[in-house]
């Protein structure tokens, strides 16, 4: 595919995503000008740029709904629901036009044409928008084609005084007739400067010329007057076919400023007319009694024509007006548009900077020179405001991704027959744009499955005592360095019986275990186990809960359910700001060197000898499990005597991480592990130290889970726990 | 140099200048526009979409008339056929004409050929 083809795919696709937004906002408040105005110009930009790649299938299409839309907006139609919906499926339509020209359409091409005429011809009722379509160019009546074997008398005759302020206009007219030349020969040519005034008085800048022109030609009027097309408002044109009666030079003259002897002495010369036909001509016109009554009828025409003019100026002024504000709104919403890979070659270039600078750091420090840890400290401080500056330019607010739901919430609705208002809250809440692509199809997936198997149906909401309108939440938040978002809906909530059943029945549950609440709804997100198919026989949507799950995990992030009968369901997605650097806290056991993200510190206490082979801790008297690193990873050699916990905290749930000694904080670059390593828990990745040395970076939502899962275990089994 | 806020029509126009063997400025607004002759820039012909979002056509092109060194210089604006009533205007703006848009290859080279010198 070319470049111009995908440059016009991706323009597209940003104003069909721009266009459908809007057409949502118009149904909530139909007499928004800023939102019409932002419609139109979303269909026309679509229109002119199919036009530019030739796309003929979009742009006619796209034409015949800008018409509609004109029609909207001048307030010819009004704004109904069975509009907004057609407006919606042709926006959805131009989307498949604009696939299929990439060659991605996933619709036969018969298909794509049935549904074009389909909605074309609902466009219709709205609108002159078919017809319109159909011929663009009004035939000209008037046109006359002189035919080739007609010789002798084939030149036109054109006269011209151009416009005053023709030259600031940054025209030449000189150019109107060497363009003529392409139209045909100029046989004669006079130039009139009657109109220049005495030389103290002349504006150098201004045009006082005018011109008779004996023009040999075989186009027709309408391509002779097309040459002048540009200034045609401002000057004086006549045009006279060749074989004009005399009279109509006469009148011709009539119509002109300059003096009529004169000028009808220059029309012979120019070769309109011979002598005796003007010398006969002006003493038949003189015969009239009163020759006053016509001219004085043209002026009064020529206001009326020019009150004509004046007016579609006077309403696209206005009109002007009204959308300077909208488009003042869109200004400020401009981004400049970076390739995403120069992004991240930037942060790659500052991760590798935040190493270089920790190991001058680090150098300073062991050289004990004040004045180069001073200066190296100073440069730390600003590589770490260029490294959040730099991650920051990755940053999009969450609101755009949220808002896509809109369409998918009200479709739903409709084909499911439900009633559901989506809040959405934190749109400002901005994340690293890496992570927004990818959380795209997960939340959908949650989103459909809130729709399809939360929310009830409207008489069976109102049967058990709630409204009959459901809602479903999105909402986003950061916390504790994390990104939180969260799928609610206040619909029936998870069946645990029946989830068990299903668990039981695949195999993924001892019929015997005792599970906890939260055990049981986790297995929601267990492969096999999808709630869609399952759990309440509705159609399912291709992607499991653990597809979603897996997902997520893969964006270093977690998922939590939390669910009560007849209440409803909150899906809690947890996510990292960002996935390329973190501020870490550096733990030594065992001489290796570990990284903690800080974010997940609570604080570091000291442990003594007489703990050392419990798996839980006192922290002023709360209980807390303990994750030994040097028994999780198997390290060797003798435990210190003093070892240190580091309290860690991750979706509410704490843990103490035992280790040999603490080392400080730093900036870790995260390096992602190989492949082989991928199936390491507790383990999310490594980075590179001052030193050169390498430290793994522990992923402590799997350590705490691991500790975690082994605690509930044993409460769940009270009998193995006293065995 | 041209000026249009779609970056489709940008690189379908100026692809067809380039091969005609013109020098091609684009500006993606009229801000951009703006700034690239404030900075020196001096075409000898500025083309220009009316409808952008920021500062409009019409406003550009009243700028641009603005600075003495331009005061004569052609200026097309790109319209399309349901657009009649802001020819006037801009026009009044001091714009020397207008293509409209889709244009063909010929049409635009052979206005150009009309309005430059």
């Amino acid at each position: 595919m070319d470049e111009l083809k995908q440059v016009f795919l991706q323009e597209s696709n940003e104003q069909l995503d721009a266009l459908e937004a809007l057409l949502l906002e118009l149904e909530a408040r139909p007499d928004d000008e800023t939102t019409l105005n932002g419609i139109f110009r979303a269909a026309h930009t679509i229109k002119g740029a199919a036009g530019m790649v030739e796309c003929a299938a979009v742009e006619s299409f796209a034409h015949v709904v800008e018409n509609v839309l004109d029609r909207l907006r001048n307030h010819e139609i009004a704004v109904s629901t069975e509009l907004a919906a057609l407006m919606l499926a042709c926006t959805d339509q131009l989307r498949v036009l604009v696939a299929d020209e990439a060659g991605v359409a996933d619709l036969a091409a018969e298909e794509i044409q049935t549904r074009t005429a389909g909605l074309l011809a609902r466009l219709r009722e709205f609108g002159p928008g078919g017809q319109v379509a159909a011929s663009p160019k009004p035939a000209e009546p008037g046109v006359q084609r002189i035919p080739a074997g007609h010789a002798g008398h084939t030149c036109w005759h054109i006269s011209v005084r151009f416009g005053p302020e023709v030259l600031r206009q940054g025209m030449d007219p000189e150019n109107f007739l060497r363009f003529l030349e392409t139209v045909g020969n100029i046989r004669h040519i006079e130039t009139l400067a009657d109109g220049m005034p005495a030389a103290a008085e002349m504006d150098p800048e201004l045009c006082y010329l005018g011109f008779e022109i004996a023009l040999e030609s075989a186009a027709d009027k309408q391509a002779i007057e097309d040459v002048f097309a540009f200034v045609r408002d401002e000057c004086r044109l006549a045009i006279l076919p060749p074989d004009s009666k005399v009279g109509d030079y006469l009148e011709l003259i009539d119509s002109l400023p300059e003096d009529s002897l004169r000028l009808g002495e220059i029309l012979v010369r120019v070769g309109a007319l011979t002598a005796d036909e003007l010398a006969e001509g002006l003493r038949a016109q003189a015969a009239p009694a009163s020759p006053d009554s016509a001219p004085e009828g043209t002026p009064i025409g020529e206001i009326l024509v020019a009150r004509q003019v004046v007016q579609p100026e006077l309403v696209a002024a206005a009109v002007a007006k009204q959308t300077q504000v909208s488009e003042k709104k869109a200004h400020d919403a401009k981004l400049i548009r970076v390739p995403a890979d120069k992004l991240d070659h930037l942060i790659n270039l500052v991760g590798e900077l935040v190493i270089a600078g920790a190991a001058t750091s680090l150098l300073a420090h062991t050289r004990r020179d004040g004045e180069l840890i001073e200066s190296s400290s100073l440069l730390t401080r600003l590589v770490e405001e260029i490294r959040d500056a730099s991650l920051q330019l990755r940053t999009v607010q969450i609101g755009e991704t949220f808002n896509r739901f809109q369409r998918l919430v009200r479709d739903a609705c409709k084909d499911l027959g439900k009633d559901v208002e989506l809040v959405i809250s934190g749109g400002e809440t901005e994340l690293d744009k890496s992570i927004v692509e990818k959380i795209g199809d997960p939340l959908m997936h949650l989103v459909r499955n809130s729709l399809d198997h939360g929310i009830e149906a409207p008489a069976v909401r109102e049967a058990a005592g709630k409204s009959r309108r459901g809602s479903l939440s999105l909402n986003a938040y950061h916390d504790a360095g994390s990104i939180v978002i969260e799928v609610a809906d206040d619909g029936a909530g998870l069946n645990r019986e029946r989830i068990l059943a299903k668990a039981v029945e695949r195999g993924l549950v001892d019929p015997d275990a005792h599970l906890s609440d939260r055990e049981v709804y986790d297995l929601i997100f267990a492969p096999g186990l999808s709630t869609a198919e399952q759990v309440t026989n509705l159609s399912g949507r291709g992607v499991g809960m653990d597809v979603v799950r897996r997902n997520l995990q893969a964006l270093r992030g977690t998922i939590n359910v939390d669910s009560h009968p007849g209440q409803g369901t909150r899906l809690t997605l947890r996510l990292p700001l960002t996935l390329a650097i973190i501020d870490g806290f550096l733990v030594v056991s065992a001489n290796r060197s570990y990284v903690i993200p800080l974010d997940a510190v609570v604080e570091c206490i000291e442990r003594p000898v007489a703990e050392h082979d419990r798996n839980y801790f006192n922290l002023r008297g709360q209980v807390l499990p303990a994750v030994c690193l040097r028994e999780s990873f198997k390290l060797p050699g003798e435990r210190p005597a003093r070892e240190s916990v580091v309290v860690v905290q991750y979706a509410g749930q704490r843990a103490g991480i035992v280790v040999d000694r603490l080392a400080g904080e730093l900036q870790a670059v995260i390096k992602p592990l190989g492949a082989i390593f991928r199936h390491l828990q507790g383990i999310g990745g490594s980075t590179i130290l001052g030193s050169g040395e390498v430290a793994l970076i522990l992923d402590i939502s799997a350590l705490i889970k691991i500790s975690g899962q082994a605690e509930q275990r044993l409460l769940a089994r009270p009998e193995q726990r006293s065995a | 140099m041209l000026v249009d806020d779609s970056a489709t029509v940008l690189l379908s126009i100026s692809g067809i200048l380039a091969k005609a063997g013109f020098q091609v400025v684009t500006a993606s607004s009229a801000e951009d526009g703006q700034k690239k002759l404030a900075a020196g820039t001096k075409p000898d012909l500025l083309i220009t979409d009316l409808n952008m979002p920021g500062m409009n056509g019409i406003e550009f092109i009243k700028v641009v008339r603005q600075r003495a060194e331009l005061r004569f210089m052609p200026i097309l604006f790109l319209t399309t056929e349901s657009q009649q009533s802001k020819r006037a205007e801009a026009k009044a703006a001091g714009a020397s004409g207008w293509i409209v848009k889709p244009a063909t290859a010929d049409t635009l080279l052979n206005t150009i050929k009309l309005v430059l010198r």
